[in-house]
């Protein structure tokens, strides 16, 4: 009863009422209409509760929880609140009752058109990004003949075992990860035609035990062949990601590349620049080395967004030809700062697709009775 | 952006409707379906001279399933076995015999 005569006001519909106050800036609406307050308690001057986000990569998590806080605080006779960030990644579009990758909520393909440009390196620091915000992730590397994820990933003695006629992925750092490279003596090239990579690829993707994921990414070849087919016919793709230098030369292949992925459906999250300049280590002075704006260009081109750009810098061939990626060895550098903002931006757009589109997009299947 | 299918159903024995996303209701005959298959062993990759012949497709033709292809297509495996056509999107949308497309 104490309690009571000093809080009168705190109910829990004061508290509701409040946190509608609170906008989650890329679903553009309140934290209460979108069912993210959970566990809301009052006992007598201290609220908790748990906000519940769409992705734990949330690019807002920290301001949404200070305004949380505040909101609450200035409801009279709230002397504490405390607030628990949590995450549930929503299945992205093509999740419902699809047959591949069932325990997988979103599929993402990371592309270039062109060879040489990164895209390995990209994949890899994004996923570790992910992983790190505590996002349940998995990479596949489908480059068959050119796998680069094992040496990368610092896993090239890594052998795959099977369980039930399903192979394990190898695991780094809370990465689920699979790669040609782990399935032939390293050195041997992958001679082989198209319909045994398409073999291959499928298996990859429906003869792993890849467990509950919220992202997978999938390191594509370069190209618009096989492979690519392949994924995009029998990979359940939430979106693509396109990677590319600022030169033309890469920017031609990388506009096929989204070409591609826009004959097939597949929606484009992006374009990341990479190797977008070279930071002088002594004065700081940025070059050019492979000309400006280039990534900028074609994504205004294809009206898409221009996730990010990551500037060349030495340590990032070394920690990848060590098999420490940038973002897990060196946590505090640009580059890796730069990966985790894209990260989060890649989640976010991810888990706005799926609150709104949800619907617009399901694979169909029937049989026909006679 | 193309409508996408969002909906099958088995119109009595011979035909097949699609509900689309923009709320169009497409008819299909299937055998008509069957004779617009536009892969590689039905039209020529290179001369796109049509190689299926009509005569060659059973009156009585009917699919045994139809599934989504990624995001952009559907597969038909048809009563003869046939089954390496995809029809995509916009082709399924410029086949469809409802009277209103008809009449365009």
């Amino acid at each position: 009863m104490i309690f009571k005569s000093k809080s009168p006001n705190i109910n829990q519909e004061t508290v509701l009422e409040k946190l509608r106050l609170v906008q989650d800036p890329d679903l553009r609406k309140d934290i209460v209409s979108l069912g993210f307050v959970k566990q809301l308690k009052i006992e007598g001057a201290k609220v908790s509760f748990q906000v519940e986000l769409t992705t734990p990569a949330c690019p807002v998590k920290e301001q949404l929880k200070a305004q949380c806080e505040e909101v609450v605080k200035s409801i009279k006779g709230v002397e504490t609140v405390e607030v628990t960030m949590t995450a549930n990644v929503r299945p992205g579009t093509t999740q419902s009752n699809r047959i591949a990758l069932p325990s997988v909520k979103n599929v993402i393909a990371i592309a270039s058109g062109k060879g040489g440009v990164g895209k390995s390196t990209v994949t890899i620091n994004l996923s570790m990004a992910l992983a790190a915000e505590g996002a349940r992730v998995g990479l596949l590397d489908a480059d068959i003949y050119g796998p680069s994820v094992p040496l990368m990933m610092g896993t090239v003695d890594a052998k795959p075992e099977s369980k039930d006629k399903r192979v394990i992925p190898i695991e780094r750092s809370g990465v689920k990860m699979m790669s040609m490279g782990y399935l032939i003596p390293p050195g041997e090239p992958v001679v082989w035609r198209g319909p045994m990579v398409h073999g291959a690829l499928t298996q990859f993707l429906n003869q792993v035990e890849w467990g509950d994921l919220d992202y997978l990414l999938i390191d594509m070849p370069p190209g618009t062949g096989d492979a690519q087919l392949t994924i995009s016919q029998s990979a359940p793709l939430s979106g693509a990601i396109i990677v590319t230098t600022p030169q033309e030369v890469s920017l031609i292949d990388a506009r096929k590349g989204l070409k591609m992925f826009q004959n097939v459906k597949v929606p484009i999250l992006g374009v990341i620049e990479n190797m977008s300049g070279f930071v002088c280590g002594h004065c700081q002075e940025v070059t050019p080395i492979f000309r400006q704006g280039g990534g900028q260009k074609i994504a205004q081109e294809a009206g898409v967004e221009l996730l990010g750009t990551i500037p060349l810098d030495p340590k990032l061939a070394e920690t990848s030809d060590l098999g420490h990626p940038m973002v897990l060895s060196n946590p505090d550098s640009e580059v890796s700062n730069r990966y985790r903002q894209m990260a989060r931006q890649i989640a976010a757009r991810l888990s706005v697709m799926s609150l709104q589109n949800g619907g617009s997009f399901k694979p169909l299947s029937m049989e026909w009775q006679s | 952006m193309t409508p996408t299918p969002f909906e099958l159903k088995q119109l009595g024995p011979n035909h097949l409707g699609i509900v689309w996303s923009d709320g169009h209701q497409s008819l299909f005959n299937v055998r008509n379906l069957r004779l617009k298959c536009r892969c590689a062993n039905c039209v020529d990759e290179w001369t796109r001279e049509q190689i299926l012949k009509e005569e060659s497709v059973p009156s009585d033709i009917r699919p045994r399933k139809i599934e989504s292809v990624g995001r952009y297509a559907l597969k038909v495996l048809w009563s003869d076995g046939h089954d390496s056509g995809f029809y995509t999107f916009e082709h399924l949308r410029n086949l469809c015999e409802c009277p209103l497309c008809k009449s365009r």
